[in-house]
């Protein structure tokens, strides 16, 4: 029995290990050619731009990513107090709404934001739509801060250039990114 | 210890020391003259024991593809490997994607579509409520532990390596997340083989339960493929994984030879003693005991829980029928069952007695066979023991001893005065001794040709706690007052035990101390005999048997927090397989 216990308690201590070890599901792919980032590119397949991970500011998190076909989600979670998660949905077209345009994130972008409301709290829409897909980023801020998780969420979230992807993933890992 | 007369050739006609000696002969005990074809005989260092455990040989192949799965998993985090594997998967997949057409596309999306989370759910959630039904506890946990763990393992191991879905190719299926391991294969071949692992008997059912898994998980996987949904390595590696692994996990958790997968009636701690088993048996009787038993078989299943007992058919020295004997097969499985039997005791009601478990299956038959020759020699009237073979080293071992042809339970017949007094004298044998039965009941009390016979002594202890041999006594009683009355049983007693000693006796008894067997009779009697008992004995205050013990407390705490870990282990398994 004692044999066992041990036993059970090295199995329980290994997983633990395993656990702490390994990758988060939640780990977005970062803004560097590969395969992770490629997984991205190819949920949306005509899209000129991949958004994936430029630099996580700090007291930033990202949660529950999943990449289907026709489809990337991922969650940023700021931990300032009040702050709510930002959804962010990459798909082949954004719906139709009554953004504002904003200055474009890069070339070729239009970037627009939709305000749901300004006070109590900052909450609205962000969208970045460039050919053949969209981004869009729908935040709750805390009146305040707002300022400052508008422009760390900019830094976060970066765009990569689908040709950009193309070239290196050829060059480095001999692989086509369709189409 | 076996002697060999001088001048008896080695593997000849073999004199037992020990029950066939001169010594027991004199003691009333027949001696044991045996030959068989080959004789006692010591096993050579690097001779196979009778039953070697046997790996088999698609284990082996299994096992290397859980190597090159591992190996491979690994190279693809590695840029240089994953480049040139990849090439290769593309090379297979550019040959499929000149098949495609419409109607074969159209096909292969249905099938693909079998590998769905919904049939995953269906078949394991089924799995589930028939092992649950069918009582199969260890593989229930073996199946949760291995099914669910390799579903969470394949839910994770995609994020380690991190593959894109196949390049340059036009996807035609549904997919989702990263490629290496298939999902979709992997889970589905998971749940297959949980079933074919934990529901479907060995043999020719097995085969084709295996069989049509494979038909399933070929559709499936040349689905993926051709849809250009996964690279060939992603599905060989869900292959592996759900697969290969799983099987022999299963095979090394529940070994088929210890955890027989049977829907047949009757207690599943019995152990198929034919075929290999049964060669084996007959074998190391005949090497280790100089026994030339020509056939064996099971024998009054439903009276045993903790081994299974067989009828043993001799053959004496001149060819002729030999005495019968009875022997009990232990494993590795009765092992277990005994040491959860008295975890839960222990529990449940503190340390009775000495409730230490076994550390092996060879110290279990050990004490049984030790137990067998001090009762003898105490004259209890116990079967005689003949000593035990080992079948498989650590793992099973048969006890052979005296069987009694023509025996049955007491009270299936009233008994007469001379039967009770043979029955409590007995007790008081067993207490001159210092020793206590611990589980006397009718299906342990026999009588043949009238006297009265004491078996399965499995549980007897040297140097019991004083009231757990009063409660022998009070079970004995009870047991031969199911075939007579208590008054009588009770004037029977006071010819060989004191009133104080009757009255300690009921006062220790409780629900727990009383054999589920002699409980269940007493039940269907009717009578309170128990109270009738206490009634006629002088008054006395219950005999306190819970125990209580800082061990106690912690291993009831230890048991609860296992438990609630259990469950919340259980919970987050099923959430991330998908099941909830």
């Amino acid at each position: 029995m004692t044999r066992r216990l041990a036993l059970l308690a090295a199995a329980l201590l290994g997983s633990s290990a395993l656990g702490a070890c390994a990758p988060s599901t939640d780990d977005v792919p970062a803004c560097e050619a590969g395969h992770r980032l490629a997984l991205v590119a190819q949920t949306v397949p005509d899209a000129a731009y991949v958004p994936c991970i430029d630099s996580l500011a700090e007291g930033w998190s990202t949660q529950r990513f999943e990449a289907n076909a026709g489809r990337t989600r991922f969650v940023l979670v700021p931990d300032r107090a009040g702050s709510r998660s930002v959804r962010v949905t990459f798909q082949p077209a954004c719906e139709a709404g009554a953004g504002v345009p904003t200055t474009p994130r890069a070339d070729g972008v239009r970037t627009s934001i939709e305000l749901r409301s300004i006070s109590p709290r900052y909450a609205g829409t962000l969208s970045d739509a460039f050919p053949g897909g969209c981004v869009t980023y729908a935040f709750d801020f805390p009146r305040g801060p707002h300022i400052g998780l508008m422009a760390e969420l900019d830094a976060t979230v970066g765009l990569f250039s689908r040709r950009q992807l193309r070239v290196e993933l050829r060059d480095q890992l001999g692989v086509e990114l369709g189409p | 210890m076996p002697t060999i007369p001088s001048g008896q050739p080695e593997g000849g006609v073999v004199v037992m020391d020990g029950p066939g000696s001169e010594a027991e002969a004199a003691r009333g005990i027949a001696p044991v003259l045996s030959t068989s074809p080959v004789g006692r005989r010591r096993r050579p260092s690097g001779e196979p024991p009778p039953l070697p455990r046997r790996i088999e040989p698609s284990t082996k192949v299994y096992a290397v593809l859980g190597a090159v799965a591992g190996t491979l998993a690994v190279g693809l985090t590695v840029r240089p490997v994953l480049a040139a594997v990849t090439a290769a998967d593309l090379a297979v997949l550019r040959l499929l994607e000149d098949l495609r057409f419409d109607a074969l596309s159209s096909l292969m999306r249905s099938l693909q579509a079998l590998g769905s989370q919904w049939t995953v759910r269906l078949v394991a959630w089924a799995t589930i409520a028939v092992l649950l039904g069918f009582r199969r506890f260890q593989h229930l946990a073996a199946y949760l532990l291995f099914v669910l763990g390799g579903s969470l393992v394949t839910s994770m191991l995609p994020f380690t390596i991190g593959r894109m879905r196949p390049a340059d190719i036009e996807i035609l299926g549904r997919w989702h997340g990263y490629s290496y391991p298939s999902e979709p294969v992997a889970e589905l071949a998971l749940v297959l083989a949980g079933i074919t692992c934990t529901m479907v008997p060995k043999g020719r059912w097995r085969t084709r339960t295996a069989a049509g898994a494979g038909v399933l998980l070929g559709a499936v996987a040349a689905a993926q493929l051709y849809l250009g949904v996964d690279h060939p390595t992603d599905v060989f590696g869900a292959l592996v994984l759900g697969w290969a692994l799983p099987v022999v996990a299963f095979r090394l958790a529940v070994p088929e030879e210890v955890f027989p997968v049977s829907y047949r009636r009757g207690r599943r701690a019995h152990l198929d003693v034919g075929g290999r088993r049964g060669e084996a048996i007959v074998r190391a009787l005949d090497h280790q005991l100089g026994l030339d038993v020509p056939s064996l078989e099971p024998f009054a299943l439903e009276g045993s829980a903790g081994s299974t007992p067989l009828r043993l058919h001799t053959r004496d020295a001149e060819g002729g029928e030999g005495p019968l004997l009875f022997g009990k097969l232990y494993a590795r499985n009765h092992l277990r069952s005994d040491r959860w039997y008295k975890l839960g005791r222990t529990v449940l009601y503190g340390r009775l007695e000495d409730e230490k478990p076994f550390s092996s299956v060879r110290r279990l038959v050990e004490y049984e066979d030790h137990m067998l020759r001090l009762l003898r020699d105490a004259g209890l009237p116990t079967p005689a023991p003949y000593g035990f073979v080992e079948i498989t080293p650590e793992r099973e071992y048969v006890i052979v001893m005296e069987f009694y042809p023509g025996a049955s339970e007491v009270g299936t017949a009233p008994v007469d005065d001379a039967t009770i007094d043979e029955g409590l004298g007995v007790v008081r044998r067993l207490w001159d001794a210092g020793v206590a039965h611990r589980d006397i009941k009718p299906s342990n009390v026999l009588v043949q040709d009238g006297r009265v016979r004491l078996i399965d002594v499995a549980f007897a202890t040297v140097r019991p706690t004083p009231w757990r041999q009063a409660v022998d006594l009070a079970n004995m009683m009870l047991t031969l007052a199911l075939s007579s009355t208590p008054e009588r049983v009770y004037q029977r007693a006071l010819l060989l035990f004191a009133p104080d000693d009757i009255a300690e006796a009921f006062a220790a008894s409780r629900s727990i101390t009383v054999p589920s067997q002699l409980r269940a009779l007493l039940r269907a009697d009717g009578r309170d005999l128990l109270g009738a008992f206490r009634a006629l004995a002088p008054e006395r205050q219950p005999v306190p048997i819970q125990l209580w013990s800082v061990r106690r407390v912690g291993l009831s705490l230890a048991v609860l927090a296992l438990a609630v870990f259990g469950v919340s282990l259980l919970t987050a398994y099923l959430q991330v397989a998908g099941l909830l």
